[in-house]
């Protein structure tokens, strides 16, 4: 008898891996679509399941803040700190992996003594900082210490990915753009921003998110007045109603949001490049 | 050519290129050393040579991409080692023609106008006149990644020729398109420069392309110019034993000298005892020479007993492979070991046909036997051995 010709079925590896991927993605949004049906808890304000007449209220609680904390002043720090820390990522990043493009004597060490901060545990840092802005006497403030503690989270994630789109950029251009008679100048303004501008919005998301997630980092450097991660901490131990559900939707579709619109501006740039105005 | 003295004040037109006593090192190794050079005004110029012989380097010295260590670059009266290229009068086009990708093709045409301030009315009126010069103003609205690797070409001369230089440098322009595409580019490119009369610098690795181009042929090894002419002389007569096997197309044989052969010739006499003889050029008896005979002045034919062994002018071999090019025949002998090719043409081969494992007479005419500048120092290892056809 001879053999059927076979065309290629699946091997088992296929779904054991399919299952893991599943149960990982269960793992990562069953949690957070729970908080997000939650959050529209009727007036019972139980914490857990079922949801019984589902409503706004606990978003209402939120903005008008009787007993649930500062969420409106700490959103109102964690924004502009983000978006401070989101821009100097994205300055420092950049003009850093332009010098890096040429070796030059100490680069090497200046890169992994960046990157080292990666490795110090946050909270460490967040004590370390602390300690020495009392040394100084300096008081420790969201927009001084904390935007100090962000950066050094964020700025080693902004080098790297800006190190790996100025590696892959051609040569080529810019000694075109110096050929074609344009300053060196010119040749960053008119050349060479233009085309990694996706990488940089890549630099700009992760400097943004870094910081409006941060917790550890923050915890000691922003002195009297928490950030968003703070406060929900905080409410965490002390509020026991949906609004802390309400909080948590509210950031998440904030950080989606972010996302969002930082992926569609990458794609619509790469999209105008391959089919034309 | 290659190290003739530098002319001084000969440049007529403004395209012309001296190279003079040009070094380049990088660290410890030198990319080309010592190099002299003149390209004339309004010339065809290709820069052959294998990979990492310097070629490119020579042409980005040219462009102002790399400076020389030392030496001097003159393009008509002007020293240019220092200057930027749009002072000096080149434009150069990128081997990956680096088109910058954000911008439409007409941006990238008037990219030149736009750096010297002319406003956007102008350059993009002058933009599209280019284009239309390499029939693309249909497409001026695409991105470059939207265009076949023909059109980008042709887009990457327009941005190159809207500059109006003296001198268009071209880095490996045909290496990335496919072979039918090459070939008409090919004669575009020349009859662009027919067109044009300004100097056009080409590298290339690549021999029909140098011979079919080139008013002047450069062929380089590692670091060094070993004989630059016209593709004719540089095929015809080389001047090495590495330009004969780069070139292709040429036997090299090397004996000693044993005196004279015939009137006005002398006899030489190779290491497996075989004679050849050469036109006399007053060589020394007991000098060793190295002397090439194309390919195609090679006669073949069966071997019917031994060849006596006061010939001349013959090798016997057997055969060890046969190849169709439809005009002529290459056929591969070996000699004793050593490689030894005929290339007959398709008439006389399929009159006598032979096979693999045919034993057979090679022969030649005095007077198309060429004296090589430099005894051949082996072709062992030498990738070279059986290059183009």
């Amino acid at each position: 008898m001879s053999a059927s010709p076979s065309y290629g079925s699946r091997p088992w590896t296929f779904y054991a891996l399919a299952l893991l991927f599943t149960l990982f993605v269960i793992f990562l949004y069953g949690p957070m679509i729970a908080v997000l049906v939650l959050s529209f808890q009727g007036p019972s304000a139980s914490l857990v399941f079922p949801l019984r007449d589902p409503g706004f209220m606990w978003f209402d609680e939120l903005f008008s803040p009787r007993r649930t904390g500062d969420v409106a002043g700490a959103f109102n720090r964690s924004l502009p700190l983000a978006i401070l820390v989101m821009l100097l990522t994205v300055l420092i990043s950049v003009t850093a992996g332009f010098a890096f493009r040429r070796r030059f004597r100490g680069s090497t060490a200046i890169f992994y003594m960046a990157i080292a901060s990666l490795i110090v545990p946050g909270l460490v840092l967040s004590i370390g900082i602390l300690v020495t802005f009392r040394y100084l006497g300096l008081s420790a403030t969201w927009y001084g210490s904390a935007l100090g503690a962000h950066l050094s989270w964020a700025l080693p994630f902004g080098l790297l990915i800006m190190f790996a789109v100025l590696g892959r950029l051609n040569p080529s251009y810019e000694e075109a753009a110096h050929d074609l008679g344009a300053s060196r100048w010119q040749t960053v303004k008119d050349v060479v921003v233009p085309i990694v501008f996706p990488g940089m919005i890549a630099v700009a998301l992760f400097g943004f998110t870094l910081s409006y997630d941060e917790f550890p980092r923050s915890w000691l450097t922003v002195g009297t007045k928490n950030t968003l991660p703070l406060e929900i901490w905080t409410m965490t131990t002390n509020v026991t109603s949906p609004a802390l559900y309400a909080l948590g939707t509210v950031t998440t579709v904030v950080s989606f949001a972010v996302i969002a619109l930082a992926l569609s501006s990458i794609i619509i740039i790469q999209r105008r490049r391959s089919r034309g105005r | 050519m290659a190290n003739s003295p530098p002319k001084s004040g000969a440049a007529q037109g403004s395209g012309e290129i001296r190279l003079v006593n040009v070094t380049k090192q990088f660290g410890n190794s030198y990319a080309v050393k010592d190099i002299n050079l003149t390209i004339p005004h309004g010339s065809y110029c290709c820069l052959l040579g294998p990979s990492g012989c310097g070629k490119t380097t020579i042409l980005r010295m040219i462009a102002g991409h790399e400076t020389p260590t030392s030496g001097e670059i003159y393009i008509g009266n002007d020293m240019v080692v220092g200057k930027p290229p749009v002072e000096r009068g080149t434009a150069m086009m990128f081997q990956s023609y680096a088109l910058f990708p954000h911008l439409t093709i007409q941006d990238n045409v008037a990219f030149y106008l736009k750096m010297r301030g002319v406003g956007k009315e102008e350059r993009r009126r002058r933009a599209l006149e280019m284009l239309q010069r390499v029939q693309l103003d249909h497409l001026k609205d695409r991105m470059p990644a939207q265009l076949s690797g023909g059109q980008q070409q042709r887009v990457a001369l327009a941005r190159s020729l809207i500059t109006n230089p003296k001198v268009l440098l071209l880095d490996e322009p045909l290496s990335a398109l496919d072979e039918f595409l090459r070939l008409r580019m090919r004669g575009e490119l020349k009859s662009l420069q027919n067109e044009l009369g300004i100097t056009f610098v080409h590298v290339t690795h690549t021999q029909p392309e140098a011979i079919a181009l080139a008013d002047m042929v450069v062929v380089m090894d590692t670091g060094r110019i070993d004989q630059a002419d016209t593709a004719n002389v540089i095929f015809d007569r080389p001047a090495t034993p590495y330009v004969a096997r780069f070139m292709g197309g040429q036997n090299v044989l090397t004996g000693t000298v044993t005196g004279g052969g015939g009137p006005g010739t002398i006899r030489l006499k190779a290491a497996d005892g075989s004679h050849f003889e050469t036109m006399a050029n007053g060589e020394k008896p007991k000098s060793e020479l190295s002397v090439a005979v194309r390919r195609d002045r090679i006669a073949l034919r069966r071997r019917n007993g031994d060849i006596a062994s006061n010939a001349v002018n013959a090798l016997w071999g057997v055969v060890s492979a046969t190849e169709y090019q439809g005009s002529y025949v290459k056929v591969t002998l070996d000699v004793g070991g050593q490689v030894f090719v005929a290339n007959v043409s398709d008439r006389d081969y399929f009159a006598e046909p032979v096979e693999r494992g045919d034993p057979v007479v090679a022969s030649w005419k005095t007077e198309d036997v060429h004296i090589l500048g430099k005894v051949d120092t082996g072709a062992a290892g030498d990738p070279y051995l059986d290059a183009g056809h």
